[in-house]
């Protein structure tokens, strides 16, 4: 435990957190302004945060905000650590993180496509991933209508009365 | 697909259905749920085997496409380069809720609604998720109405193209398959 407790003061000395907090055991959430993101991500980088599990958003539509959710794990530890900055909703950029984990590419691709961030720095960010020929706004964001985007692409079956007639004819044997 | 009634088959036929019937190979296409539910279907406890059905590797030696569960846009393009390398007579049998009017998944931007808009479909099995036991009745089916020249699913493909293909294009922007991985 004192481990734990020196790892969080190192932390909060070094990163100047707007918001800290151990919401679980070995677990610590952090929340940074956007452009310490880079520096608190190597810093976290050097002190054997070697892991970067996930990088992905979160659409806090009426705060007109994402939240950029970064989660790093320390084998030397055993400790996670939630890395989060606020952004701008309407012009969403973030620096690149490729540069310190070159696996974030694939997460910040997958951030771009569903929810538009920008990430600077990374040429490939861009580039689709899991949706293809996309023609509309990111999905996952709050505004973003799916029942109305899947009732114009995928038309639905007709119920009419022939559902009726299929249970009636049906004379087999 | 209304399915014809009229039997307007030549012996030729006849007797080829009569042997494609007893000796069906399948290629599932499993990339949706329910692939959980044919191990069973195929090994010792259900057998499918004994209806002659046996699973086969590629599309284009297979006679069945089994399509289990959800198709999102991007499988649906898949599934449509396999079924146009089969050789016909080729069957197609959708399994599982999704195919019939998206399930749970009716609202979403990825998935397709209903199957038989871009591909035609044989026979439904429907259930999320279908047992062995619906899955055997199912095959039991299918038989019969390859015997019975009912299973007239690819005639309908070739006869009615441009309708499946612009549905394809309408939903799916393109059919082509582009992306790094096959670069």
């Amino acid at each position: 435990m004192n481990s734990m407790n020196n790892t969080i003061n190192e932390i909060k000395a070094a990163l100047k957190p707007l918001k800290m907090e151990t919401p679980a055991f070995r677990q610590i959430a952090v929340v940074v302004k956007p452009d310490t993101v880079h520096n608190a991500l190597s810093y976290l980088k050097q002190k054997g945060f070697t892991q970067l599990s996930i990088v992905t958003c979160v659409d806090w539509i009426k705060e007109s905000e994402f939240e950029l959710v970064y989660i790093l794990f320390s084998w030397t530890e055993g400790i996670h650590i939630q890395l989060r900055a606020r952004i701008d909703r309407d012009k969403p950029v973030m620096v690149t993180a490729t540069d310190i984990f070159p696996g974030a590419q694939y997460y910040e691709r997958e951030v771009h496509e569903f929810f538009g961030v920008e990430f600077t720095g990374n040429e490939d960010a861009a580039k689709p991933l899991f949706l293809e020929i996309w023609d509309d706004l990111p999905p996952l964001r709050k505004d973003f209508d799916p029942q109305a985007y899947s009732d114009s692409k995928f038309p639905m079956r007709e119920r009419g009365n022939e559902f009726v007639s299929e249970i009636g004819g049906h004379d087999d044997e | 697909m209304v399915l014809d009634e009229k039997d307007n088959r030549n012996v030729w036929e006849k007797i080829g259905d009569y042997f494609s019937a007893n000796s069906i190979w399948m290629k599932w296409y499993c990339t949706g749920c329910g692939a959980i539910e044919l191990p069973p279907t195929m090994t010792s406890r259900y057998d499918m085997e004994r209806l002659g059905m046996g699973p086969m590797a590629t599309p284009r030696q297979a006679d069945v496409l089994l399509i289990t569960g959800y198709l999102s846009t991007k499988t649906l393009r898949r599934v449509i380069y396999s079924y146009e390398q089969m050789n016909s007579p080729r069957f197609i049998v959708a399994f599982g809720s999704c195919t019939i009017n998206g399930g749970i998944y009716y609202d979403s931007y990825a998935t397709i609604g209903r199957l038989d808009k871009y591909l035609p479909v044989d026979l439904y099995i429907a259930g999320c998720m279908p047992r062995p036991e619906v899955v055997m009745n199912g095959f039991n089916e299918l038989i019969k109405m390859i015997k019975k020249g009912q299973a007239k699913g690819w005639k309908h493909y070739q006869e009615n193209y441009e309708w499946y293909k612009k549905n394809q294009l309408d939903s799916l922007g393109e059919v082509i398959i582009k992306d790094e991985f096959h670069e």
